[in-house]
């Protein structure tokens, strides 16, 4: 038997629901009243996710988000700006107690990201460990992640992705002013790989790499998967915490 | 004085420093003497895509680098995270403190200029 854990499955939704999930998860983890909790979702309506320290005016075109339609959340966890359209997001939320959990980051790092690695095998991609934060294929970056530790518990969340626009993501992120656009974009594109890069559209898909990714947490892992729904509270908390924090503008522009 | 850094350095994700400075002691003349790598930190606010946990400590940091020298913030950087007990990736003082004297060079090289 390996270590049981929850799996949610939530589906697609909007940017500070899902923020507000995975911090409602990381509260009932940290209080004992959840199994250690791996949850599989997606982006309706596509967002831009900023990291903790980041300054949300040097990172992100508000205007042009808001021209596409396009959200944008501050998450609890530090890294990079994050454009989630075409993609499957995974949490995972364990107690600092357990025995996955590692007590320095790039370990923990290298610990969990070990489950997206075995997962895009199971799909037929070769990838690897990048530290401090990434996953990549052929060189290419595939998936990155973020992880934080709050009330004794680890919050690791990430990106697995299916496919990539690179114009369309610079079209609403900002740029260094150091580094000239264009060759920045070629630079990005030349970096990055999607599934459907390694595997063609057909393996692109949704559930298919969702499944995949459960599936190797588990194998890498040892998780002994059980499937459930939030909880009543959950569901309260990550309303409350969309409203009243990763929807609101002081929170989003705290930087 | 405000400086603005931005860069990569080593072993670092990018960083971008807003650092207002002023000189260590006030001038009687009124005259604001030359930046100099002696001036004092008043207020900084360091962004980027780096991690440092817990992330509320780190605004105690960014209070508590306010009156270090300009030499001297990388040192007091690392000084403050292991007192505070914050883990960092992606983010040291060496790193700052690089950012800082390649942005005092260039201000130092421009006032001769």
């Amino acid at each position: 038997m390996g270590f049981p854990f929850r799996v949610l499955k939530t589906g697609l939704a909007p940017a500070a629901w899902n923020m507000g999930m995975d911090e409602a998860i990381l509260h009932q983890v940290a209080a004992g009243a959840a199994l250690p909790t791996l949850r599989v979702y997606g982006w309706q309506p596509p967002a831009i996710s900023i990291g903790y320290f980041q300054g949300l005016d040097e990172e992100v075109d508000r205007e042009a988000c808001c021209r596409a339609g396009v959200d944008i959340v501050r998450r609890i966890t530090g890294g990079g700006a994050v454009f989630h359209h075409q993609e499957v997001t995974y949490s995972i939320v364990l107690p600092l107690s357990h025995p996955l959990a590692r007590p320095n980051i790039l370990d923990s790092y290298r610990v969990l990201c070990s489950g997206i690695v075995s997962g895009l095998a199971s799909l037929g991609i070769a990838a690897e460990f990048a530290p401090i934060n990434d996953i990549v294929a052929g060189g290419r970056k595939i998936s990155g992640n973020a992880q934080t530790r709050k009330e004794n518990c680890i919050l690791q969340h990430g990106t697995i992705l299916l496919d990539v626009d690179v114009d369309l993501m610079f079209s609403l992120l900002k740029v260094p002013q150091e580094k000239a656009r264009g060759k920045l974009i070629e630079d990005i594109k030349a970096r990055v790989t999607s599934v459907r890069q390694c595997l063609g559209k057909e393996g692109a898909d949704f559930d298919r790499v969702a499944h995949a990714i459960l599936d190797g947490f588990a194998k890498a892992l040892d998780l002994e998967l059980i499937e459930a729904a939030p909880t009543e509270s959950e569901l309260e908390m990550a309303g409350l915490l969309a409203a009243q924090k990763f929807g609101s503008p002081e929170w989003t522009a705290h930087r | 004085m405000k400086l603005e850094l931005l860069g990569k350095p080593e072993g670092c994700k990018l960083l971008r420093v807003t650092i207002e400075a002023a000189p260590p002691h006030s001038d009687t003349s009124g005259a604001e003497p030359p930046l100099s790598p002696v001036w004092r930190v008043t207020h900084i606010q360091i962004r980027g895509d780096f991690f440092a946990i817990p992330e509320e400590a780190f605004d105690e940091i960014e209070q508590r680098l306010a009156s270090a020298a300009l030499t001297e913030l990388g040192q007091r950087f690392d000084s403050l995270v292991q007192e505070l007990g914050l883990e960092c990736a992606g983010i040291t003082g060496t790193g700052l403190q690089s950012l800082t004297d390649e942005a005092l060079a260039r201000l130092t090289a421009a006032i001769k200029e």
